[in-house]
C-alpha cells in the first residue's frame, strides 16, 4: 500500500453515538462509488497534522451493498498519539479525509455451520458489517455485545434490527457478565467464533475456546494494536542506505516513511504481516508487539513488524 | 514410488491430539491396530479422556466368521462400549448421527483402506471440519476408488493400472490426480486414439 492507491472522500455526517464514539460517513469526492468490501473489512485513515501524519486502521460498519458511503466508527483513545483527538476535535462536516482501499483480515468463514460473535465496546464495528451478509439467514448466528452501560451501547438500535432475536446485550453497570465459557462449552461442530474489543475479551475468548479444544481455525478476532511507545532507537535501512532515528512516541514503520521510504502495509496494527521485515543487524533486542509472528520466529529476531514493534539497541540494520 | 501429482493424498501415522475435548475414531478393516495406538495414548495423557471417546468400528470381510466380526478388539485394552459394524457404509451413516449432535472441541480420527478414509472425509466436510480436526492413516489395501471423467460413474476396489468403466465399460486409466471432493481417483479413457489397443494391464494396487 502506498499514497498512489489512496482515495480522497470527504465526510458527510458526523454523528456522536456514546460519550466516546463519534460515527463519521463518507463519500467518494465527485461522488463516484467506492471500492467494494466484504463485511470485517477495514481502512487505514491518512491524516495529516500539522506535526506529522497519522494512518490509523478503521473498521467499515456500513452494509457493503451499498457503496455510496463508507462508515466507520471512532472511539477517542485517553492515551490517543493524536489520530483519535484529531478526528474527533477537527474534522468537520464537509472535511476532506485520503483513505487505503479496504482491506478484509476479519471476514466471516463461508462455510461455517454457524457464527458465534462476540463484540466488546467499539469492537462492534467490523461485526455490523458482517451482520449486514448474515441478513439471507442461510448461517445461524448469535451475537453477544458486552458494553460498559445502555449509554455506551453505540448503534444499539441498528443490532436489534439486523440481529433481533440473536442478539444479547451485557452491561457491566448492571452487572451483567458474559460467561464465556458456557457459551463456547455448547457449540455446535462447525461453529466459527470472531472476538473484537478490549484486549482482556479476546484475550478470554481465544484461551478459553482453545482450552475447549477448538481448533485455531474456528477461531477468529482483530484488535489493531495502536504502536506502543519505547526507548527512541536508530535503525539503519540497508538497501536505501540511510539512518533513521524513531523517537519514542513514532513506531518504526512511521519513521521510516517519514524518512521517504515505502514499506508495504495493509492493517498497521500489528495483524496482516504484510510490513515483515528481515532484521540484517542487531547489536540488542527487538521488542515485539505484533499478533503474527509466532514465539519461535520473534525468539529468532530474524524479523520485525516495524508497524507495532521496537528494538532496544545500539544498533538495528533492516533489508530496506 | 513418490507421485508427482500434488492432490495424490498422503498420510501421517495417527497420534492423539491431546489438545481436543471429544474424540470420535472411525475404523474399518486393518485401521482397528492404529485406533488402539490412539487410545492407548489418549489413556496415557488423562484417563479420563476415554469417558469423551467413541469408537466405531468396522470388520468389512464379507468371508469373515460371524465370531470374528463380533469380536471387539478393543475390550483387550479395556476399552468398552465400541459400535461395531458389519461394512463401512453402515459405520459412515452412524458416524453422521453422532456428529450432528457433537460439539466444537471434537477430534475425528480415521484408520482404513483409501476408499473408507476418502468417504469418512467427505462427511467430515458436510460438518464443516477442518484439517486441524481431523486425521488420517491409510493401513490395509491400496485399492483405489475410480472416478470416471467420461460418464462419473465410480468404480470401487480398482487394484489395476487400467480398468473397465463399471458405468460406460469405457477402458480407464486410473491417474494419481485426486478428488478431495469426489473422494476419488480420475480415471481417463485409455484407448481413445486406437480403439481396443491397450496397455498391458498390472494389477498395481493391490
Amino acid at each position: 500500500m502506498n499514497s498512489a492507491q489512496t482515495l480522497n472522500v470527504v465526510v458527510t455526517a458526523i454523528e456522536q453515538v456514546t460519550p466516546l464514539i463519534k460515527h463519521f460517513t463518507l463519500a467518494a469526492v465527485g461522488g463516484d462509488p467506492l471500492p467494494a468490501f466484504s463485511g470485517g473489512s477495514h481502512i487505514i485513515v491518512v491524516m495529516h497534522t500539522p506535526a506529522r501524519a497519522h494512518r490509523n486502521p478503521y473498521s467499515l460498519l456500513g452494509s457493503p451493498r451499498c457503496l455510496d458511503r463508507y462508515e466507520i466508527a471512532v472511539r477517542r483513545m485517553e492515551e490517543s498519539r493524536g489520530g483519535s483527538h484529531y478526528l474527533h476535535d477537527h474534522i468537520r462536516v464537509g472535511s476532506r479525509l485520503e483513505i487505503a482501499h479496504p482491506v478484509n483480515l476479519f471476514g466471516l468463514d463461508k462455510i461455517a455451520r454457524k457464527h458465534l460473535l462476540i463484540a466488546g465496546g467499539v469492537g462492534i464495528t467490523p461485526i455490523l458489517a458482517q451482520l449486514e451478509e448474515l441478513q439471507d439467514g442461510s448461517t445461524p448466528f448469535e451475537l453477544h455485545y458486552a458494553v460498559r452501560s445502555p449509554q455506551h451501547a453505540a448503534f444499539a438500535q441498528r443490532l436489534r434490527e439486523r440481529a433481533g432475536a440473536s442478539l444479547r446485550m451485557y452491561y457491566d453497570s448492571e452487572n451483567q457478565k458474559l460467561d464465556i465459557d458456557a457459551l463456547l462449552s455448547g457449540q455446535p461442530l462447525g461453529t466459527h467464533v470472531y472476538a473484537c474489543g478490549p484486549a482482556g475479551l479476546i484475550d478470554a475468548v481465544v484461551a478459553t475456546a482453545r482450552n475447549l479444544g477448538w481448533p485455531g481455525s474456528h477461531i477468529h478476532w482483530e484488535r489493531f494494536a495502536a504502536p506502543p511507545v519505547g526507548d527512541a532507537f536508530e535503525a539503519y535501512l540497508a538497501r536505501s542506505q540511510r539512518s533513521v532515528r524513531i523517537p519514542s512516541d513514532r513506531s518504526l514503520l512511521e519513521s521510516i516513511e517519514a524518512a521517504g521510504v515505502e514499506v508495504p502495509y495493509l492493517c498497521r496494527g500489528g495483524v496482516c504481516g504484510y510490513c515483515r521485515t528481515r532484521v540484517l543487524e542487531l547489536d540488542g533486542e527487538l521488542v515485539h508487539n505484533d499478533h503474527f509472528l509466532s514465539d519461535a520466529e520473534k525468539a529468532s529476531a530474524a524479523s520485525i513488524m516495524p508497524c507495532v514493534s521496537r528494538a532496544r539497541c545500539e544498533r538495528l540494520v533492516l533489508d530496506l | 514410488m513418490m507421485s508427482a501429482v500434488k492432490s495424490k493424498p498422503s498420510y501421517l501415522p495417527l497420534a492423539a491430539d491431546t489438545g481436543g475435548r471429544y474424540h470420535l475414531l472411525l475404523g474399518l478393516a486393518e485401521g482397528s491396530a492404529c485406533l488402539l495406538r490412539v487410545l492407548q495414548e489418549l489413556q496415557n495423557f488423562a484417563p479420563a479422556s476415554w469417558q469423551r471417546t467413541q469408537v466405531l468400528f468396522a470388520s468389512t470381510r464379507a468371508s469373515a466368521a460371524a465370531a470374528e466380526i463380533k469380536a471387539d478388539p478393543f475390550e483387550e485394552i479395556g476399552f468398552e462400549g465400541a459400535v461395531l459394524f458389519t461394512d463401512g457404509a453402515a459405520l459412515l451413516a452412524h458416524a453422521r448421527t453422532i456428529l450432528e449432535r457433537s460439539l466444537m472441541g471434537t477430534r475425528v480420527y480415521i484408520a482404513g483402506p483409501e476408499s473408507f478414509i476418502g468417504r469418512a472425509l467427505q462427511l467430515a466436510a458436510a460438518f464443516n471440519l477442518n484439517k486441524d480436526e481431523i486425521r488420517a492413516e491409510h493401513i490395509g489395501t491400496a485399492a483405489r476408488r475410480v472416478h470416471c471423467v467420461h460418464c462419473r460413474a465410480g468404480t470401487e476396489d480398482v487394484r489395476t493400472n487400467i480398468v473397465r468403466c463399471s458405468g460406460c465399460s469405457r477402458w480407464l486409466l486410473v491417474r494419481d490426480h485426486y478428488s478431495h471432493r469426489l473422494a476419488a481417483y480420475m480415471g481417463v479413457i485409455v484407448d481413445a486414439e486406437a480403439p481396443g489397443e491397450l496397455p498391458p494391464i498390472r494389477e498395481i494396487y493391490s
